[in-house]
């Protein structure tokens, strides 16, 4: 491949002007990925037409320097930015702009600087840069080509390449940096655009034109795991969205800075970006009049867009119902400790019934779940012998098909949930997942509520007790002591797998220790710690 | 003259399978950085597992240029004016639409028929070796090719993965991402479905696997063939067969190794099986 020092006008314009043809055969996909309330709904037809706008000012450009080129993009971008996206979009080219100022061409290093403007620029447009957003996929980019710059690559294919890497992880860590990307189960759109821009300018230095004509970006994919969102219940605290405000600020002596510090407190998600001639003012208000009548004195008002929120919201409500699987089955669960939401949650339960030993949920409250839950189909999974009977209650009160799957322990509901098959009907699933319980064996470890004498044990107030498939069956003056004593009256001979979920009241240091134990005297079993967080048993141990 | 027929690397077709049927293999790319290797020409399973495992930048792949088709289909020009294609599906893959300019650049030099197999591995190359036993028995290229077509339907992938790792940085992942990051560490077991990767279930361990694998085939009545394959574990893969042999005596199971293309979304310690089920009568 070979290799390219200096980068001129006329190629960085084409080098952004095919990766805006590579972004725009995604844009569909990037919407897709939309969560509300991200401030625009379709991030990436919003950053596909700012970079429209970005190129087409580039092409009327008469400086066909560097420096000329980008500040054309940089003057198109402002001018079309759209959404929040696009706004933040437009601080990028602005940062580059200020980087190649005077400059005929640039290389690796003033391409290093360029993007570290770029990075510095667009988190200043914003006045409460969150991570976790493009914002951070563009700092991470220039950070990845300053580290390739100061080893001493002066290619800059290379420095792209390491740069669309650091993008690519960097979009794939985002929902580990905002909670909203993680319970929706998507990475940034906006990082996404970002990214997808960087791999089109990278697969057009590198000549790859045709692979481009004949292929589509791809979308990167969360790391973390889905876990469903519980049922919200809803109507309770609703804070509306209001109105999502935008337009172009033209006039004389305009001051961002100065606007920025005006419009502040009048809302939320504020951007304020552009120079003394022209500037692009995106906020949340409940009062977009008051925005308006402010702005109307500094100058004229050009591309004014001012969108309901809340209708927004309850638009993206229906389309998310629609979008939402068309899985025939769903499956419901009690559980209650937040690990154990996540276990659940994670391998694909539609809601979780907050519920166990000492709290059995009523049969409204599963009712309520099912009657929410969107399939017709349902599965529940009670994971515990006392909310069994609660459970089919629901079979008579709703007009669902409902089918409780008996398990009595948590164990037992994680592999009924594993078992389910993507391609086996209602009734099928619930027959193979009632098939699974069989397969595990369950530990409980917990505390005596108080002093008594039951199977032939002697048991002290506050002791630690062990149980075997909710059978008491060992006391102990350890939780170690305990869980040793169950395992040697298991029959380990075809025992595989061993999951230990420890509760809220023990450590993650301990559950280590009786992992160490196990794996000690029982070389062959694949021992597994999970944070269960669930309340009153320390462990809950399964033997698979 | 008799159809020849021409598949690609990712039908996992051994050069023994290849030669005994007469079919012509075209490879994809595989590249670690700035190496390209042909799929199984220049690089060997054995050797790509072992740098699929070791070194930090995951390979990419690519399809196969119009030119590697037409380069075969001239060279078979030279015997046969009638040529079938069994592709790789065509939404894992750009193999189809690189199969479909070469047949243009032909521009009618002979008969070409172009077949989406909707489906990769030896539930692509089971298709292919349906076909070439059809034209053994005289079929020409239309009748081959409906052979070929009917049995799609009827070839069943189903696939153990150590993890999903690879098939989601690839971005082949389609409707298996539902069993993606869970939090506790599960294998999944998938199939393809209306041409894509789709989630079966999911086990804890191997030995679940290999049951889960070995039921599957339980399940179905009438088999015309049976194929299993592995990544980096023969001894697994020849265990599920010894089970499959004592259950189904007398029926052949062919046996082969998971492509590098492939491997580089599958990963290591993958298997994978396959049921082609015969034509109800």
């Amino acid at each position: 491949m070979s290799k390219i020092n200096v980068i001129a006008g006329q190629e960085l314009r084409d080098m952004f002007s095919a990766a805006t043809s590579w972004l725009e055969k995604s844009s569909a996909d990037i919407d897709a990925l939309n969560v509300f309330p991200v401030p625009d709904g379709d991030t990436g037809t919003n950053m596909m037409l700012t970079m429209r706008s970005t190129m087409e000012e580039a092409y009327r450009a008469p400086d066909h320097s560097a420096a000329g080129v980008a500040h054309a993009m940089a003057k198109g971008a402002l001018m079309g930015a759209r959404g929040n996206s696009g706004v933040i979009l437009s601080q990028i080219w602005r940062g580059l702009a200020q980087g190649l100022e005077d400059k005929e061409n640039f290389d690796a290093i003033e391409f290093a600087d360029a993007l570290e403007k770029s990075a510095r620029t667009a988190y200043k447009g914003v006045s409460n840069p969150v991570e976790g957003t493009m914002l951070t996929v563009i700092k991470d980019a220039a950070r990845a080509a300053r580290e390739q710059v100061e080893e001493g690559n002066d290619d800059i294919v290379q420095v792209l390449e390491a740069v669309v890497d650091a993008t690519r992880d960097s979009v794939a860590n985002t929902p580990r940096l905002l909670k909203v990307l993680k319970d929706a189960g998507v990475v940034d759109a906006g990082g996404q655009g970002i990214y997808t821009l960087f791999e089109g300018a990278l697969r057009y230095l590198k000549g790859e034109t045709e692979q481009m004509r004949l292929r589509k970006p791809q979308i990167i994919v969360s790391e973390l795991p889905y876990t469903a969102p519980l049922p919200q219940v809803s109507g309770i605290d609703e804070v509306p969205y209001g109105y999502c405000t935008e337009f172009l600020l033209k006039g004389e002596e305009l001051n961002p800075e100065d606007i920025r510090k005006r419009l502040e407190k009048k809302g939320e998600s504020l951007i304020v970006v552009g120079d003394d001639a022209a500037v692009r003012i995106h906020i949340h208000t409940l009062t977009p009049g008051n925005i308006i009548s402010l702005a109307t004195k500094l100058g004229t008002l050009h591309q004014v867009s001012i969108r309901n929120m809340d209708e927004q919201h309850q638009d993206f409500l229906e389309m998310q119902k629609e979008k939402m699987p068309v899985t025939d089955t769903a499956v419901i669960v009690v559980a209650s400790g937040d690990g154990l939401n996540d276990v659940f949650g994670s391998l694909g339960a539609a809601a979780v019934v907050p519920g166990g030993q000492t709290m059995n949920p009523s049969t409204k409250d599963i009712l309520q779940t099912v009657e929410t839950t969107p399939s017709d189909n349902i599965i529940i999974l009670p994971n515990n012998k006392n909310i069994i009977a609660t459970a089919k209650q629901v079979q008579s009160l709703t007009q669902k098909k409902v089918k409780v799957v008996p398990s009595r322990s948590i164990p037992q509901g994680v592999v009924a949930l594993l078992a389910f098959d993507y391609e086996a009907d209602f009734k099928a699933n619930a027959e193979i997942m009632e098939k699974a319980l069989a397969s595990v064996r369950t530990i409980e470890i917990t505390r005596s509520v108080r002093a008594t004498q039951i199977n032939g044990l002697k048991i002290r107030r506050k002791e630690p007790i062990g149980l075997l498939d909710g059978e008491l069956l060992v006391v102990g003056d350890t939780d170690l002591e305990v869980v040793n004593q169950l395992f040697s009256r298991l029959f380990l001979d075809e025992a595989e797998v061993v999951t230990i979920y420890y509760g809220d009241e023990a450590s993650a240091a301990e559950a280590e220790a009786i992992s160490a134990s196990i794996t000690a005297q029982y070389p062959k079993l694949q021992v597994e710690i999970i944070r269960g967080g669930q309340p009153h048993y320390s462990y809950i141990i399964s033997v698979e | 003259m008799t159809v020849k027929i021409v598949t690609d690397t990712l039908s996992d077709i051994t050069d023994e399978l290849a030669g005994e049927w007469g079919l012509a293999i075209v490879p994809l790319y595989v590249r670690f950085g700035k190496q390209i290797f042909r799929d199984r020409v220049e690089i060997s399973t054995e050797e790509f597992y072992r740098r699929l495992v070791n070194e930090p930048v995951l390979p990419s792949t690519t399809q196969p240029t119009p030119n590697d088709f037409t380069e075969v289909f001239q060279k078979l020009a030279q015997e046969t004016d009638e040529i079938l294609v069994i592709v790789v599906s065509s939404k894992l893959s750009g193999t189809y639409q690189s199969a479909m300019q070469a047949k243009d650049y032909m521009k009618g030099k002979c008969r070409i028929e172009i077949v989406d197999s909707l489906t990769v591995a030896l539930g692509e190359g089971l298709i292919a070796i349906s076909a070439a036993k059809a034209v053994r028995e005289g079929a020409d290229l239309k009748a081959a090719a409906e052979v070929a077509r009917r049995a799609i339907s009827r070839s069943h992938l189903i696939a153990y993965f150590d993890t999903l790792k690879y098939l989601a940085k690839g971005g082949r992942i389609g409707k298996a991402q539902g069993l993606l990051g869970s939090v506790l560490s599960v294998k999944p077991i998938l199939t393809v479905k209306d041409g894509e990767m789709a989630p079966l279930t999911r086990v804890r361990s191997l030995n679940a696997g290999l049951d889960y694998l070995y039921n599957t085939v339980a399940g179905y009545k009438n088999i015309e063939g049976l194929a299993v394959e592995h990544a980096t574990t023969p001894d697994d893969a020849d265990t599920l067969v010894a089970r499959l042999s004592a259950t189904f005596p007398g029926q052949h199971i062919y046996r082969s190794v998971i492509s590098p293309v492939i491997g580089t979304y599958a990963g290591p310690n993958a298997l994978a099986l396959t049921v082609l089920e015969a034509e109800k009568k």
